[in-house]
């Protein structure tokens, strides 16, 4: 999933910078005191869940856990999950720092519109329906992607079927695995912490309330 | 119903065992008058049957070779220069290392081409009577390379090891970066209540 330095064209490479600098910008503003921990926490998780390898035919894929983060913090995963992405890079060699921008976007941005796709059916109060979405969210963020993944790929003169094809499918453990898991977190979230979905997707009115 | 999905996803991430990057390993190296190479991923893997493209410096392509079933690979020169090897695995995981024909002549031991590397070029009649003249001393050179061949793999899996030092260290790196997000937020929302 992490693309490496030297795959992408300069002006690929030059576009998801910027892109994932207004992702950043954004999700900075959204990210509230009350949110940083669970950012921090998330950013921690998505930083470790890459070391958790799937082997699979001649390549092996890791967990990404980018739906949670999404589900959790909307707008927020983008620095969450771009600073797990610069420590890999950093410390695992994962993908690279000039492609950090790039990989932060096709990472991030799944995050973000899970959050929109699924955050009504999160917020339901059957735990099992929420659940349901929770993996939708996970094995969605996946997939997604993987699709956004082989566009920067094909951006860059590689064939876009053929290689969205390769790292869709390379990916459907990983999409399968990240929906029980995401769908099992939400499950747990809403039996110890129901609060836990409103609380951050209305932060303010929680505030109010509490005080 | 809780219990069952939470020792089911326990079990799964038990399967998927094996904490180890998939980055690509490309390594050349000169071996007589050709080039070998390694190239796998990270986790140990190597990439059995899979194309190496070789360039000169203006990009143009002057060659390629397969890997075998070991990930390995040989090239012989046909012209003098820089070589760049490059593969692509797919799916974003290329690598690309650059070797200097040069190294090639020097290996072999023609003092003559080690004088004027930029212009030789290594033709097969000049390995054939290079090799005849000195048969002990190829045989050694062979002989050491498939010796240090492990120790090689040892050192580059090495490099790519991911240790508990690195994992906590990253850990720690995010715990500080957030702890300073909170605190920087923490103080403008005091300012803001203050004023």
């Amino acid at each position: 999933m992490h693309i490496v330095d030297g795959a992408l064209s300069t002006e690929v490479v030059v576009g998801g910078a910027i892109l994932t600098v207004a992702g950043l910008g954004l999700g900075l503003k959204k990210l509230d005191v009350e949110r940083i921990p669970a950012a921090g926490v998330l950013s921690a998780t998505f930083f470790v869940a890459s070391l958790i390898h799937v082997p699979i035919g001649p390549s092996s894929v890791h967990l990404i856990l980018n739906g949670m983060a999404g589900l959790i913090l909307g707008w927020a995963a983008f620095p969450a999950l771009f600073v797990g992405l610069l420590l890999q890079a950093v410390f695992f060699g994962f993908g690279g720092i000039t492609v950090l921008g790039a990989n932060a976007f096709n990472i991030a941005l799944p995050a973000v519109i899970v959050y929109y796709v699924c955050r009504h059916g999160i917020a339901q109060p059957s735990a099992k329906v929420a659940a349901v979405w929770g993996a939708i969210g996970g094995a969605l963020s996946i997939a997604l992607t993987t699709a956004l993944v082989a566009f920067t790929l094909a951006l860059s003169g590689e064939e876009f079927l053929p290689a969205a094809k390769l790292v869709f499918f390379a990916h459907l453990p990983v999409m399968v695995i990240e929906g029980l898991l995401t769908g099992a977190a939400v499950l747990l979230a809403h039996r110890v912490k129901p609060e836990l979905f409103h609380a951050l997707t209305e932060p303010t009115m929680e505030v109010s309330q509490n005080a | 119903m809780l219990k069952i999905l939470t020792s089911g996803f326990v079990a799964l991430i038990l399967t998927v065992s094996g904490a180890s990057a998939h980055k690509v390993v490309l390594s050349v190296y000169p071996s007589g008058a050709m080039f070998e190479g390694e190239l796998g991923l990270s986790n140990g893997d190597m990439s059995e049957d899979q194309l190496v493209e070789v360039f000169d410096e203006r990009d143009n392509k002057i060659g390629e070779t397969k890997t075998d079933g070991d990930g390995f690979f040989t090239y012989q020169p046909t012209q003098a220069g820089i070589h760049v090897f490059r593969a692509n695995l797919g799916a974003g995981h290329v690598a690309e290392v650059t070797v200097a024909a040069d190294q090639i002549q020097a290996s072999s031991g023609g003092a003559q081409a080690a004088a004027m590397p930029t212009t030789a070029v290594v033709t097969p009649e000049a390995i054939v009577s290079l090799s005849s003249a000195l048969p002990d001393r190829d045989a050694v050179a062979k002989m050491i390379r498939n010796e240090l061949r492990p120790l090689r793999q040892e050192i580059a899996a090495y490099k790519e090891k991911n240790d508990l030092q690195s994992i906590l260290g990253g850990i720690g790196y995010i715990v500080g970066i957030f702890g300073i997000g909170m605190y920087v937020a923490a103080r403008r929302k005091l300012k803001r209540a203050s004023s």
